[in-house]
Formats: structure tokens, sequence, C-alpha cells
């Protein structure tokens, strides 16, 4: 029982995070000026669902604060406070609680000290936001009655979707100076569609509901009941028109939709020439399609009819432009990854089969049409599933407005962020798992790369630094970027410290890409003072290990007083290796190809014995060990081959730096699906998991660190890959 | 292997080892596959051959009789891999001959005794029951099956410790 309530609660906390994801980017994008009437309403839905869950699992104080966050955010949606800048900077702080109060909530910390905050909320709703913002102009006495929902201008492009045939018009709802008159009836136009009836939506409920509020049937519209012998007892025909009185406020007939699926047809009107047409969406933006309103003479009696019926991305909608509401209107369900992880693991093996039995058919029947099709039908749906994985990059980006603006206040640094890319698409494992190292290269420029104010000044850059946060996929792999406009490196500072430490030798001659890649060496940092923020020298350590256990690299480039680009270099997905198959012992290995530096074929000689256990490889004048990797493994039953019979692969180790690795043979270069052995069994030293070849068979995929780290001891050691060879 | 209390009787799958009988809880099977070579793994103990692909899956082969301390058994035509949930991870056992389904009651099954095996018993009880050949006419009246406890035999724990 209480198992279910948890499973329940964990599902809040996932949607919790949703909504704060959802409620940043609205408050953010509004803090860059934007306040079309989606973007608060998306901000105001996010705080409202999370209120209404943490009421729901008794989170109090959570409850509490949510709710003034919100009262402040539905007076803003109405038009009744401005979104002027300062009101939506103290959003944003209240934000930042808010964020607080959820991970207290799910932690069962104590909550954030709030008291502050809500008095500033207090303010904003008792002075309508001119405390917050003094010079802004007040806001208008009485906002026009009929925008209820805080309808900002909009541009709407009705060429599609306008059946009378308006001219498009920009309209701001500022310039109605002369509202709606309160007696205006509403008409409300309302027929359930396929899919209502389907969900077991009754449309009596509806109906009665709008009763209660005073409304009346006024108008069966049953021109689309066809004969009935073509009748679909499960499809709905018919569309009821209600009158409701004026006095009634537009939300609460909203609300009479709440439950009604998508694409019913809901049209809610004054007849005095104003229409505002919705979309329904359950639980999901009201989207609003300002009225045409300055038609000179109300058209007939009737007014103008907009029918916005399905909600397609596509049809461009306001001026927020179709991104926003596409990405709104999504409609998604979650899925447990396992599931995902298990349709995968079976797509693939349709993919094997396939391929097992095209080789078994004889030549003839390999060449009938249906199983190239068949291949690639089985290939596409294995793209697709590999798709379901993916995630935009946003997810990550999405808590860096945050750290940074805590970051600002705690160095006094003016930090502007500019963010692209952020719709990048990754797998879901890769983006939970660039967090940290993401968070180490923020706080790096913020810390480390940006000056101070007056130095940026003195420098002749604007006081205000730049970070700028960007994602892009080329071919396989994802380049993720933190980019400062600050100092730069200081090489001589950097090399200083790094022989002091020990990291390297005094005399060292290092380029300045190996001083700039001394910043990642285990133990380094050139903080002046350990502060809060970085500077505790496991930062950049941090992000080159962390990123190199998922495949990728990170490269830095400085300029000094230009400042200083992080990038890491990511497989787009980990379950996919790049990888050379090799032979060995009759059986075959893959090795990840990111790591390959180059493949020998030894002369006679090439390779020497420098102890009974131990040789080495002489390569244009350096020797670099070899390991037998059937040594290594103790694969039975071989027999001695001498090493010009054999390949050398050169491979480069962060622990061992250039190691070279006795194959037999080099069989393909394969994108491999990385399968683990933990699942049923327990890792294993030197591998890194399996894979499943074209043919079914498993090859074991090596882990090269732990191979040339658990096998070398005695290798001499570089602190630095890039310093050894 | 749990007992299923309520109705007293279970479903076993019985196989032999060599000259020995044994059987395992219906409830664990998986399937049973034809004896395929793995692919050996390195660093890990004799009696685990390797890994197979289950459907996209990898799972471990064990080598059953040399894991219960027997001699190990040489795969042959009729050798049969039982695919077994194992504590929710799945493994397949290397057995000579998969011989029946029998329904037991647990009333039948007689506590084993202390088996000189240096670890937990591993076999959870003896059970008698009929041979089904077509010149039934033995007089001992069945065959002792040697019913495992899979959750005590705990190939993966033996295997952490292993590696």
């Amino acid at each position: 029982m209480s198992d279910e309530l948890d499973e329940i609660q964990a599902i809040f906390f996932e949607e919790c995070s949703e909504g704060l994801a959802a409620a940043e980017a609205g408050l953010s994008a509004m803090a860059d000026g934007d306040t079309s009437s989606e973007t608060i309403a998306s901000v105001f839905r996010a705080v409202h669902s999370i209120k209404g869950g943490s009421g729901a699992f008794g989170h109090g104080a959570l409850l509490a604060f949510s709710h003034r966050f919100e009262n402040v955010l539905d007076e803003v949606r109405a038009g009744r406070i401005p979104a002027s800048a300062g009101v939506v900077k103290v959003m944003l702080s209240a934000f930042d609680i808010l964020s607080d109060h959820v991970t207290a909530a799910q932690d069962a910390s104590a909550p954030p000290v709030d008291e502050a905050m809500l008095a500033t909320l207090d303010d904003i709703l008792a002075t309508k936001g001119g405390c917050a913002d003094g010079a802004d102009t007040p806001a208008p006495a009485s906002e026009p009655e009929a925008d209820p929902f805080g309808f900002t201008p909009v541009t709407a492009i009705v060429d599609e979707l306008d059946p009378f045939g308006f001219e498009p018009v920009s309209v701001s709802l500022d310039d109605f100076d002369a509202p709606a008159p309160e007696s205006a009836d509403w008409t409300v136009r309302f027929g359930p569609s396929r899919d209502a009836m389907a969900n077991g939506g009754e449309p009596m409920l509806v109906i009665r509901e709008l009763e209660r509020l005073g409304g009346r049937v006024i108008g069966i519209d049953s021109s689309a009941l066809p004969p009935l012998r073509e009748l679909d007892p499960e499809d709905s025909y018919i569309v009821w028109t209600l009158a409701v009185p004026g006095a009634v406020d537009q939300g609460d007939i909203n609300e009479c939709f709440d439950f009604v699926a998508p694409d019913s047809t809901i049209e809610i009107l004054r007849a005095a020439g104003e229409a505002s047409v919705s979309a329904f969406e359950n639980a999901d933006p009201v989207e609003v399609i300002e009225p045409v309103a300055q038609a000179p003479e109300p058209v007939q009696t009737t007014a103008p009819v907009l029918t916005l019926v399905d909600n397609k991305p596509d049809v461009p909608v306001g001026k927020a432009g179709g991104e926003k509401t596409g990405d709104q209107g999504a409609q998604t369900i979650r899925v447990d990854l396992a599931k995902l992880d298990l349709l995968l693991n079976l797509v693939s093996e349709l993919v094997i089969r396939n391929s097992i039995l095209t080789d078994r058919l004889s030549p003839a029947d390999q060449q009938r049409v249906e199983l190239p099709e068949l291949a690639r039908l089985t290939r596409q749906i294995q793209d697709n599933v590999m798709s379901l994985r993916a995630q935009p990059i946003k997810q990550a980006f999405s808590r860096v407005p945050r750290m940074l603006r805590d970051l600002s206040a705690e160095t006094g640094k003016q930090i502007n962020l500019e963010t692209t890319g952020e719709t990048t698409e990754v797998d879901k494992g890769v983006i939970e798992k660039i967090g940290d190292p993401l968070t180490h290269m923020i706080r790096n420029a913020a810390d480390h790369g940006l000056e101070g104010a007056e130095e940026r000044i003195a420098a002749g850059k604007s006081p205000t630094g730049t970070i700028k946060l960007s994602a892009e996929q080329r071919g396989a792999r994802i380049y993720v970027r933190v980019q400062d406009d600050g100092r730069g490196i200081n090489r001589e500072r950097v090399k200083a410290k790094a022989i002091e430490k020990g990291i390297i030798a005094a005399d060292a001659v290092l380029t300045d890409e190996e001083i700039d890649q001394l910043i990642c060496a285990p133990g380094f940092s050139t903080a002046e003072t350990i502060s809060n923020i970085s500077g505790r020298g496991v930062g950049m350590d941090v992000v080159r290990s962390n990123v190199e256990a998922l495949g990728g690299r990170v490269e830095i480039q400085s300029v000094p007083g230009r400042g200083t680009t992080f990038t890491m270099i990511l497989p787009l997905t980990l379950a996919i290796l790049d990888g050379m198959v090799v032979r060995l012992a009759g059986q075959r290995f893959v090795l990840p190809l990111a790591s390959v530096v180059e493949s020998v074929r030894p002369e006679p000689g090439q390779v020497q014995s420098v102890s009974p256990t131990s040789e080495v490889i002489e390569l244009r004048g350096n020797y670099l060990p070899v390991k037998r990797l059937t040594d290594i493994f103790g694969l039975q039953g071989v027999r001695f081959r001498k090493p010009e019979d054999s390949l050398v692969i050169v491979v480069e180790s962060d622990s061992a730096g250039h190691v070279g690795l006795m194959v037999d043979t080099i069989d393909d270069r394969r994108e491999v699906v990385i399968k683990s052995l933990d699942q049923n069994l327990h890792p294993i030293r030197g591998l890194g998991g399996a894979t499943i070849l074209g043919d079914g068979s498993i090859a074991l995929i090596l882990d090269l660190e732990a191979l040339v780290a658990s096998t070398t001891p005695s290798t001499p050691k570089h602190t630095l890959k890039g310093l050894a060879a | 292997m749990t007992t299923n209390v309520e109705s007293g009787e279970r479903k076993i799958v019985t196989f032999s080892l060599g000259d020995r009988t044994f059987g395992i809880d219906m409830r664990a099977l998986i399937e049973i596959r034809e004896w395929d070579e793995p692919t050996p793994l390195p660093r890990v103990p004799s009696y685990i051959k390797g890994v197979a692909n289950l459907r996209g899956t990898v799972i471990p082969i064990v080598g059953l009789a040399e894991r219960l301390g027997w001699e190990a058994s040489v795969p042959h035509a009729r050798s049969c891999i039982l695919v077994v949930n194992i504590g929710g991870k799945q493994a397949g056992f290397l057995v000579d001959e998969v011989a029946d389904i029998v329904a037991i009651k647990d009333s039948e099954i007689q506590p084993a005794p202390d088996i000189d095996i240096d670890e937990t018993n591993v076999i959870a009880g003896l059970v008698q029951v009929a041979t089904r050949t077509q010149d039934a006419h033995d007089s001992d009246g069945g065959t002792m099956v040697l019913l495992l406890d899979l959750d005590a035999l705990s190939v993966t724990r033996q295997m952490e410790l292993a590696a």
C-alpha cells in the first residue's frame, strides 16, 4: 500500500521537476522580454500543478509557498500586474525558493526560509507590482473585462483558419478601450469528438454543468448526422449551442471543459463581436486566437467564429511562433526505460535473425524483393526505437540559468548566458551523466574565466561577462561547449602551479595546448584562495574523468584576454560504441575505436623481450610496452604466435600512455550495441561489456584502461596523455 | 525454492547430470535451449562456461555439474541449456538431458541429509518420482530426484566472490 503511494509520490516529484524546468524556461523567456500570454500561462500552469500535487501529498510548506507564488502569477497572467523587469526578477527569485521547497519536500528536509520572499510577493500583490518596479507605469486600474486569461498582444495569422476572410491584423488588447458590455451573453458551442466518446466522456455532464452556470441550450446542430445505415454508433455527430449569461466568468465556462478530450469542438464567444476560441487539450495550454475585433459593425448577429479544432504545432499561432506551441502541445507518455531497453534488445535480435535468415536462403531467394524490404523495415524499427531514448539536451541545460544567478550573486560578477542548440537530441543516459561535468565547467567559467566588472572595463570589455552554452551534433558525436569571454588561461601561472605541485618537471617544455590540458590534471587548481564555488582542485579533473568514462573527451581552447572554450565531445548514445573487431585465438573482441592510435604489422625483431614476461615494440625510435591479450586473459590452447604473424594495435590510455596490444587480425570496424555483463552476471575486470555481432554470436568489449592498468604495474606512468609518446 | 503453501503441490522440471536426476521449480524456468558453445569469459571460475545471447540479452552459461562439485559434464547431442531466473538475474545451466515435468506434493519432499559441500546446502530436498519409461517395471518404483535450491545456489554471488 505504502509502496503504491511512494510510487505515486515519485511520479509527483518527477512532474515537479518537469514543472520546475517549464517554469524556469518560461521565466527566463519573460526576463528576456517575452511576456506573451503563452509564456506566462506556462509558468502559471507549472506552479499550479506543483501546488496541486503538494496539497495531495501533504507537503504543507511547499503548498503554502506555491499557493502564494501562484497568486502573483495569476495576477500577472490576468494582466493586472505588469510583467515588468522588476516583477520578473522577483518571480525568478521566488522560483529559486520554490525549487528549494520541492527539494526539501523530496528529501523530507527542512523547508527553505521563505518569509522574506513571501512578503515581497505579497507586496507585489498589494501594490500591483508597483513596489517591484516603481519606475514602471502603474498597471491600468481596470483591465478589459474580457481578459481574465491575460491575453496579451498576439499577431494572429488567421489565413488558414479563417472561414470569414478577415484580414490578418495584429491586435493588442490594450487598444480595447471599450470592453465588451457586461450583459452580452456567452455563446458556447460544444461538439464532443469521437475520442471524447471513446474515452467515456458524457456530453450531458458538460451540458448540465453549463446549465448550472445559468446556461441554456439554444440550438442543436445535427446536420452532420448521417443516414441511419451509415451511422457509427461510436462516433459523435451533434453540436450543442448554449447561451450562458454574460455575468459568468469565462474561467468558469472553461472549467466545464476541463475533462473533455482534445480535438472536440469547443467555442466560447461573446455575442457582441468578440470571439475567443479555444482548442482544449487536457491539462494543456489554452490556445487562444485573439479575436479580430474591429469589424466595423458586428456581422449579423453571430459573432465571428474561428474554429481551431486541432492544435497542430505547424499552424502559426501567436507571435511566440510555432516552436513553443508545438513544444507544449506535444503529446507524451511516460515509459519505463527498462521497457525501452527490452524493446531495443528484441529489435536488435530481429535484425540479427533477419541477416541469418538471408544467409541461409538460396541466392535465388535472396534476390526477392521481400527480403531487402524486410531488412529495411527492421532497420527502420531499430532506428526508431533508438530515437525513443533520445531527449533534448535542454534537460541538462535547464539548471544552468539558476546556477548562474547564484554564482552571479556570490561572485558579484554580472553574467549573461547565451544558450544555443538546446533542442539537440541525445541519449537519456548521456543527459543524466553530463550534469556534473557541465556544472563544473560553468562554475569554472564563472569563477576563473570571467573577470570582475572593473577588470573587464579596464580591458575594454563590457562589464557584463558572457557565457555561451551550446550543443551541436556532428556525426555520431555531440559537442557541448562552454565558452566565456573572460581573461583566458594564464599559461605562465598554470605552468608555475603545475611545477609547484609536482605535476610536471620544472624543466618541462610544453606547448600552449599541453599547458591548457594541465587544468584537467588531478589535484590542479590555480585559484588563489579556495572559494565556495570552485577551486577545490577537483573540478576540471572530474570533468575530464566523467567525460572519458562516457567515451568522450574534453578539448580546451584559450586565447589570452579573449576567453576560454571548453568542449565536451560525447558519443550520441551510451548504447553504441564505435569499435574495432579484432580476432584473437579464434575469439572476437571489440576495441573502442576512439582509443586506437594505429596498427602495425611488426617486422621481425621489431618486438623484443625485455623480461621473460614483457615485451616492447620499437616504433619510430620509441619503445612502447606490448601486451599479449592471450596472456592477460589466459586464453587456453593458444600456441605461441610470432610477433610478425600478429598485429600490434597501439592504443592510448590515461594511466599508461601508449600501449601496444598484440592481436591476431583485425576483422572489421563497426558500431556495436553495448550490452552490460553485470545485468545477469557481474562486472569483469578488463571487460567493458559484450556485444552481439551480426551472426548472433557474442564478442567481448575490452576495457583498455583496466587492461593496461591491471597488467602494467611497472610501466612508467605519464600523468598526462599527450605528454607520453 | 519457495514453497507453494496454498496448494501444497508444485511442478518441477527434472533433468540429468551424469547418472543423477535433479529437479528445479518450474516457475524459475524461462526456457530450454539447445546447447551451443558460449563465448568464453576471462577471469571467471571454471564452472562459468561463458556467455550466450538470449534474445539480445547476455546471460552467463553455468556448468551445473561442475558448480555442484561433480565432474564437469561434456556437452553431447542431447545436452541442453536450462535458462532460469534466479532472483531477477538470468542464467543458463548446462545439463545432460531434460527428462520430464512432474507435479509433486510438498509432503512428498524429504529433507536432504547434510551433503558434504563446503557451503550452504544447495539441495532443498529429495523426492521420489515414478519413472516414466516404456518398460516401467522397475521394482524400486521410482527415481530419486534431488531438488535444487536455486537461491542457495546463488550463482551470481559465488561469481562475485570469485571475481
